[in-house]
């Protein structure tokens, strides 16, 4: 009975279109790219940070391609949301038929999509979702070309401790897979040094006061708080922490906010002087190391108002572009990504920390710097007191 | 007017045929295509049981997603946890949902009724979600669940085209099963307990228990489709089963046809097919969504279905009201 | 701590007040639940931002304006969309207030959806300290300005001839369209108030909490946990449940844990509909089966 169902199954099931393709996505003059983003739904604001990449693409097509092909970007709405994902993501595999894919906020998609593409073999490459489980255990294919979580939450860590006699570290947090994705390795490395938080606080989505929590914070007494909150919320803490006199207190803020807008939405510096972020770039919003790559995001995209999202994902475009080159003009995807394998002590010229990639180690990017506001300017810090 | 007996007739080989010729479907589709069909499939079942509440039993209960909830996670946490193959969980989802189905209908048979159950049972969904959030240990928290690679009589569970069959073997069932149950004395009772609950108490039809029996076969429903929802993504997660997802089953219900089998079909059909076509204007689906639902309560109020009661009488519903 | 937790509470229950006041008077005159009210929240704080920021109008003239286009816009929606249904089964009202609610989300999103706004700060007062309380100026302003607001609408409801009028609407529909009053626009009047007054929730608490899309989702369940605590359809009622609810947040995030704030409102639903479904202040209405 069973060796039938299988002999039916084989039949029925084996003659599956030739998907796997090595060159699948390529012609003689255009590399098909799957882009994916969170570009509607109550997420879409993180869709910023693909646009990017396509503005690198773009200047890379102006330049005149990668070995005369050029770079096509074929965009997908995941509206953060894991069943519109896997649509998404079967569309451009079996219908679009791209020849990689590159990008996707939003970890909860990445990692619901993370076994279609495992299976599809295309590359992968992931430009904005931080959590380590999307490409640890390693899966042949998939790349993460930005800090994952577990090294920007021991980056929020390392910052804190870095500060001379911090023992009492408090933390508040959304309860959702982004903001743990960031506290959770953070705790990991505060324990591993001796260091317990004096107070675990949550702080949902959509409140816009945290009196409760900042009279807990208070009594807690800490000498540093990590704040895993979005933009809205990060601002109203920041806002209610001042009102309550207790502005001075140094709080470590995510990837997921920036000094510049924080700053715009708080409205006044003594709110958000003692606010630092992670900050993976060598240089602040304004700063001059920046600047070209902003005006070439402004370039592509007259409207784009510009925050640190909006440069999430140069540096894995440009770790893309250089496999492509490598790879020559008989690309194929396994040469390209053999090629990404090779990518050593890449410098990008944006990301703070350079990008490597192994055969056995498919998170490229171990660190990051931080930002902080020094004398009243953004500044990009190594640790407390420590420019970058 | 009413269908003649060879009308009938063809309503039943029509009933068979279609499903039939369905089966052809896996062999012409990309597995992209496959994908959303499958995902109508879990709609299907969704809008079916929500209906069955709302439509047929005249209650305004918002419990669906609650259900759909429990269902999944219940059909994830026994591969998960208690190692059961998926086939063997689809009864224990269903189950699942009866449960809380039982649970609603308590709230109804308390006497809280129209707004205060809308209200009561949307609060049963949120607090459900807290759960599946803060019991990190069972449920993954915010993590969510991944679902174990499977293999069910050699056949893969992870191949759509496997999940296609399965998906639609059970809709068929859990369709025409209720259409039965419809048809039945039972049946009949919930539809007499819509138009007047006192009368048909005065009956002596005792409608606390037919109640309590319309909800917990939408929540059997509404929990079977859960079941195929964690076999469909692999990967349970609290964010599916908020508001979002129970207005969209709520419009589903609606624009195909308050109370009707067929509007439950045709309601999951085009408002999964028609967000998936609009894909291609991100940023624009809650625009879109809000006005074609404007659109077909001011155009057409008895839903999608009544277009087709219009064509031919071998899609009247005789427990459908007009 | 406990006094400091009660201010904070009240200046948030004064927002879900004027959110449960607005759904209880469209409540009454239709028996109507605008399951779409958060969004219209969010439509007059986002009116008000367009005149404000982008085209430089001054808080309060801006304010009056964005509340009185959300007042035509409730009597619009009244006339267009909930008139012409009216006859159908009676979810049909819920799923049109919910899909014009997405409608409005739908704009907002297209607008602004990749960028959370500041809504400049009404009145920047200095913290006032007491001892130990701090009494912050958005907090003033707010519970001040909710007082006045709520003080002004009880006030014509209980003195003048509009308010008889509305005592008659409610008490019959039936009794009221006999002694000539038109019951139908008085209904599209209600829809009016009822968008305005949410409008000014939004308004509030815009300065606070920052402009995005899906600011009104959470003050939809607020009102609704306000009217049931209340008595749904209560007036005053909802008024008092959501200053109750309100301060009960800020309790249960303090003294139990943080992460209850968010199903304080869910839990106190469930809780009264179960033990008192009338709640503080409704009337019992018995369905004798």
């Amino acid at each position: 009975m069973k060796q039938t169902l299988n002999v039916l199954a084989m039949t029925l099931f084996t003659a599956l279109p030739a998907f796997a393709g090595e060159t699948t996505g390529l012609t003689d003059d255009t590399i098909k790219i799957g882009v994916m983003a969170p570009f509607s739904g109550n997420a879409a604001s993180y869709s910023k940070a693909e646009v990017g990449m396509m503005a690198y693409y773009d200047k890379i097509n102006e330049e005149g391609g990668v070995h005369g092909r050029k770079l096509v970007a074929i965009q997908e709405d995941t509206a953060c949301d894991p069943a519109k994902g896997l649509a998404g993501v079967k569309k451009l595999i079996f219908q679009d038929e791209v020849f990689m894919l590159h990008g996707n906020s939003c970890s909860g998609v990445a990692l619901a999509i993370r076994p279609v593409v495992e299976e599809a073999g295309l590359p992968w490459m992931i430009a904005h979702a931080a959590s380590d489980s999307i490409s640890n255990p390693r899966a042949p294919n998939i790349f993460h070309g930005l800090p994952t979580g577990s090294a920007n939450g021991r980056a929020m860590a390392q910052f804190v401790l870095s500060r001379p006699d911090t023992k009492r570290v408090a933390i508040i947090e959304h309860s959702n897979d982004w903001a743990h994705s960031y506290s959770d390795p953070a705790r990991a490395y505060l324990k591993e040094n001796g260091v317990d938080p004096v107070a675990d606080l949550v702080m949902e989505r959509g409140q816009t006061d945290a009196t409760a929590q900042i009279l807990k914070i208070r009594e807690a007494k800490p000498d540093f708080i990590i704040a895993s909150l979005y933009e809205a919320e990060t601002a109203i803490f920041l806002r209610d922490l001042k009102k309550y006199g207790m502005s001075d207190i140094p709080v470590m803020g995510t990837a997921g906010t920036d000094l510049e807008n924080t700053l715009k939405r708080v409205g006044d510096l003594d709110t958000v002087k003692n606010y630092f972020v992670i900050h993976s770039y060598i240089d602040s919003l304004g700063g001059d190391k920046l600047k070209p790559w902003g005006d070439m995001i402004k370039k592509y995209n007259p409207d784009e108002e510009l925050s640190t999202f909006s440069f999430a994902s140069i540096g894995s475009a440009i770790a893309v572009v250089n496999a492509l080159e490598a790879a020559g003009p008989d690309l194929t995807r396994s040469n390209f990504i053999a090629e990404l394998e090779k990518i050593n002590n890449l410098d990008t010229g944006i990301l703070s920390d350079p990008i490597t990639f192994t055969h056995d180690d498919h998170q490229g990017v171990k660190g990051s710097a931080v930002a902080g506001f020094v004398d009243g300017q953004p500044t990009v810090l190594r640790s407390w007191g420590e420019r970058y | 007017m009413m269908p003649t007996s060879a009308q009938l007739r063809f309503r039943t080989i029509l009933f068979w045929l279609v499903p039939a010729l369905m089966l052809a479907v896996p062999m012409v589709v990309n597995p992209y295509v496959l994908f959303i069909i499958n995902g109508i499939l879990i709609f299907v079942l969704i809008t079916l049981g929500f209906n069955f509440v709302i439509g047929n039993l005249g209650q305004l209960a918002f419990a669906n997603t609650a259900f759909f909830g429990i269902g999944a996670y219940s059909s994830a946490i026994a591969t998960t946890s208690l190692g059961l193959p998926w086939i063997a969980t689809i009864p224990l989802a269903g189950l699942a949902g009866a449960l809380g189905g039982f649970l609603a209908s308590a709230a109804a048979l308390r006497g809280i009724r129209l707004y205060y159950l809308a209200i009561i049972t949307l609060a049963f969904g949120e607090l459900m979600r807290w759960i599946y959030v803060h019991a990190k240990s069972i449920t993954g928290g915010t993590d969510g669940l991944s679902m174990p690679r499977e293999t069910l009589l050699g056949f893969s569970l992870t191949d759509d085209r496997v999940k296609f069959y399965i998906f639609l073997v059970l809709t068929v069932v859990l369709v025409k099963a209720t259409l039965n149950l419809l048809r039945s004395h039972i049946g009949r009772s919930i539809m007499a307990v819509r138009e007047n609950e006192v009368a048909t108490a005065s009956l002596g039809i005792p409608t606390s228990r037919i109640i309590v029996i319309a909800f917990m076969w939408s929540g059997f429903v509404v929990g079977c489709a859960g079941s195929l929802f964690a076999l469909h993504t692999a990967y349970v997660f609290p964010e599916s089963f908020g508001m979002l997802q129970l207005i969209v089953s709520f419009a589903m219900v609606i624009v195909g046809g308050l109370g009707s089998v067929l509007g439950s079909i045709l309601g999951a059909v085009v408002l999964t097919a028609l967000p998936e076509y609009l894909r291609s204007f991100p940023g624009m689906e809650e625009l879109f969504f809000g006005l074609i639902v404007i659109a077909v309560l001011l155009l057409l109020p008895q839903g999608l279905a009544s277009l087709l009661r219009r064509l031919s009488p071998i899609f009247i519903e005789r427990y459908y009201r007009e | 701590m406990l006094l400091q937790l009660t201010i904070s509470g009240l200046s948030q229950g004064a927002i879900y007040a004027l959110v449960a006041l607005s759904l209880t008077v469209v409540y009454r005159s239709t028996t109507i639940v605008n399951f779409g009210h958060g969004d219209f929240v969010m439509a007059g704080a986002f009116v008000s931002y367009v005149l404000t920021v982008m085209l430089g109008v001054a808080f309060l003239p801006a304010a009056v304006l964005a509340v009185i286009a959300m007042f035509l816009l409730g009597l619009c929606f009244s006339r267009g969309l909930i008139r012409p249904i009216r006859g159908g089964p009676h979810i049909g009202y819920a799923l049109m207030c919910i899909a014009v609610g997405y409608v409005l989300r739908g704009i907002a999103r297209i607008v602004w959806g990749r960028e959370v706004l500041p809504m400049p700060s009404v009145f920047d007062m200095p913290p006032v300290f007491i001892g130990n309380l701090v009494i912050t100026g958005d907090a003033m302003f707010i519970i001040g300005t909710t007082t006045v607001l709520l003080a002004i609408f009880f006030a014509i409801l209980a003195l003048t001839d509009i308010g008889k009028m509305v005592q008659a609407v409610y008490q019959s529909q039936r009794g009221a369209q006999l002694i000539g009053i038109n019951v139908d626009r008085f209904n599209d009047m209600a829809w009016g108030v009822g968008a305005a007054m949410g409008a000014m929730g939004g308004i509030l608490i815009a300065p606070v909490s920052l402009l995005h899309p899906d600011l009104g989702a959470s003050f939809l369940i607020k009102g609704f946990a306000a009217m049931t605590l209340g008595g749904f359809g209560s007036l005053h009622g909802a008024v008092i449940g959501a200053l109750l609810l309100g301060v009960s947040e800020q309790y249960a995030g303090a003294y139990i844990n943080s992460a209850l704030i968010d199903i304080t409102a869910y839990l106190i639903i469930v809780f009264v509909l179960l033990v008192r479904p009338h709640g503080l202040f409704g009337h019992k209405t018995v369905v004798k089966v």
